[in-house]
């Protein structure tokens, strides 16, 4: 047995040499004890599969160099399975695997999620009180408040929701850390989702003193995912623009369908607004968790740093692709592409 | 970007753009220059210190020699409406169109000179 074989036979985690038919070319003593030598016929399934979630061993074989991950319930339990690299010393193309045991690990995830929902809805409960007192008391006309409390009342209605956007990026982090971040397979009219989206907002950017212009027209094709999702991540760009937009300034919002031929192929969204801009150096990192931008809200107030990323997760789990233009001093440009899929 | 729009302006700008986005249909970047600076385009416009009370009215020279001007079907559309009690607020209300791109396109009517928006 060579060197690094007798390495790989000492380590503690399972450790297999996979062929294309699920067939075990070499395995380690852990990936004996785990599994067992005679008990493998989950990766042969998974080999036969062709589809689906039993398919996930010939996402190994489809880019040799590309290094790949998936979790993967065998027999009542969830291993992390990470392909080391591929084996060509053998009749068939094999890859070695890794199978790390994370039920445990994804056990808390879920029970950190499960409470982390638990408090958003406690929270989110109240405050939807507090919000619903504040919008009522200013849509008084009769009431003639003081200026000041009036003032007063607009900044707290202003933090209060907020608030209210901060929470629900937590929740929504939560649910990408957990896994249970899915996307529903629902027509999608595009047009009206924006109209809505831009209305959500419409009322807010009046008070900012920001123009919000809808910049599409009705013959947007439909397209197949969450209505709900991707309202979301539209919502999410705008209240963004608006905390870099100063007064008079504009932001709007459009779709073009790209064509491939005849047919609609995907369409593009795009966020614009005349802010402050994000400096070149900061671009690449817009999406990554936690990341603010250098520039300093015109609002007041910061975010979690999760809004840009939650967008990025919805976009993906659409199957599309999101970018972003940006001129400093003149504007920015969030760039969202989702795929028209047709029926079959 | 910065330097184009400050040295040669933003219609210039947005024209390269543009022809730079057909040659380059994927590049989701360039498709957000292209909107930045139509942004920037209808930013101006609005920046009318009458804002969307101003009454855009016919040029001199569209009334007189309107063929030299190439309108594309929207901006043709647009310019039948052009009666000089209009505003621009109305003019939104009354196109067919959506309101940032009948903003546009008014402007694209200012910047070939076929229509006048006073200040």
């Amino acid at each position: 047995m060579s060197k690094p074989y007798s390495i790989a036979q000492r380590v503690k985690t399972p450790i297999a040499i996979v062929n294309e038919r699920g067939g075990v070319e070499w395995y380690n003593d852990a990936f004996d004890a785990v599994f067992g030598w005679d008990s493998t016929d989950w990766l042969k399934e998974a080999a036969r599969a062709v589809a689906g979630e039993r398919g996930w061993l010939q996402g190994f074989f489809l880019a040799a160099d590309e290094q790949r991950t998936i979790d993967v319930d065998i027999e009542g339990r969830t291993y992390r399975v990470d392909k080391i690299m591929p084996i060509d010393e053998y009749a068939e193309p094999a890859v070695a695997l890794i199978f790390e045991d994370v039920t445990r690990q994804r056990e808390m995830e879920q029970a950190k999620s499960d409470f982390t929902a638990q408090i958003v809805h406690d929270l989110r409960g109240p405050l939807s009180g507090i919000q619903g007192t504040l919008e009522f008391v200013l849509s008084q006309e009769g009431a003639k408040l003081d200026a000041v409390y009036a003032d007063l009342l607009t900044e707290a209605q202003r933090e209060s929701e907020r608030m209210m956007g901060l929470i629900n990026e937590i929740l929504d982090f939560s649910k990408i850390q957990s896994g249970s971040f899915s996307v529903e397979s629902e027509p999608v009219r595009v047009a009206g989702l924006l109209k809505r989206a831009v209305r959500s907002l419409q009322s807010v950017a009046a008070r900012d003193e920001v123009f919000l212009l809808s910049a599409h027209g009705r013959d947007v094709p439909q397209i197949i995912g969450s209505v709900e999702k991707l309202t979301q991540a539209v919502i999410n760009l705008i209240s963004n623009s608006l905390k870099f937009t100063p007064k008079q300034g504009l932001i709007s919002v459009g779709a073009q369908i790209v064509r491939n031929g005849e047919l609609p192929e995907s369409i593009v969204i795009t966020v614009t607004d005349s802010g402050v801009g994000i400096k070149s150096n900061e671009l690449l990192q817009i999406w990554e968790k936690y990341k603010q931008s250098g520039s300093k809200s015109l609002r007041g107030g910061g975010g979690t740093g999760l809004g840009l990323y939650i967008v990025k997760q919805i976009v993906e789990a659409h199957g599309g692709e999101i970018s972003v233009a940006s001129i400093e001093g003149v504007g920015t440009s969030m760039v969202l592409k989702l795929p028209v899929r047709r029926a079959a | 970007m910065a330097d184009s729009l400050k040295q040669h302006g933003a219609w210039h700008t947005y024209t390269k753009l543009v022809e730079a986005r057909n040659a380059y249909p994927e590049d989701l970047a360039l498709r957000g220059y292209v909107e930045i600076v139509r942004n920037t385009v209808v930013r101006e416009l609005l920046g009318n210190p009458k804002g969307l009370q101003a009454v855009p009215r016919l040029s001199a020279e569209f009334l007189t020699n309107f063929d030299r001007f190439n309108l594309s079907a929207q901006e043709g559309y647009l310019i039948s409406l052009i009666d000089g009690r209009l505003d621009l607020q109305k003019l939104l209300i009354l196109s067919p169109f959506d309101p940032f791109n009948t903003l546009f396109h008014l402007a694209k009517l200012q910047q070939e000179r076929a229509i006048a928006i006073p200040q």
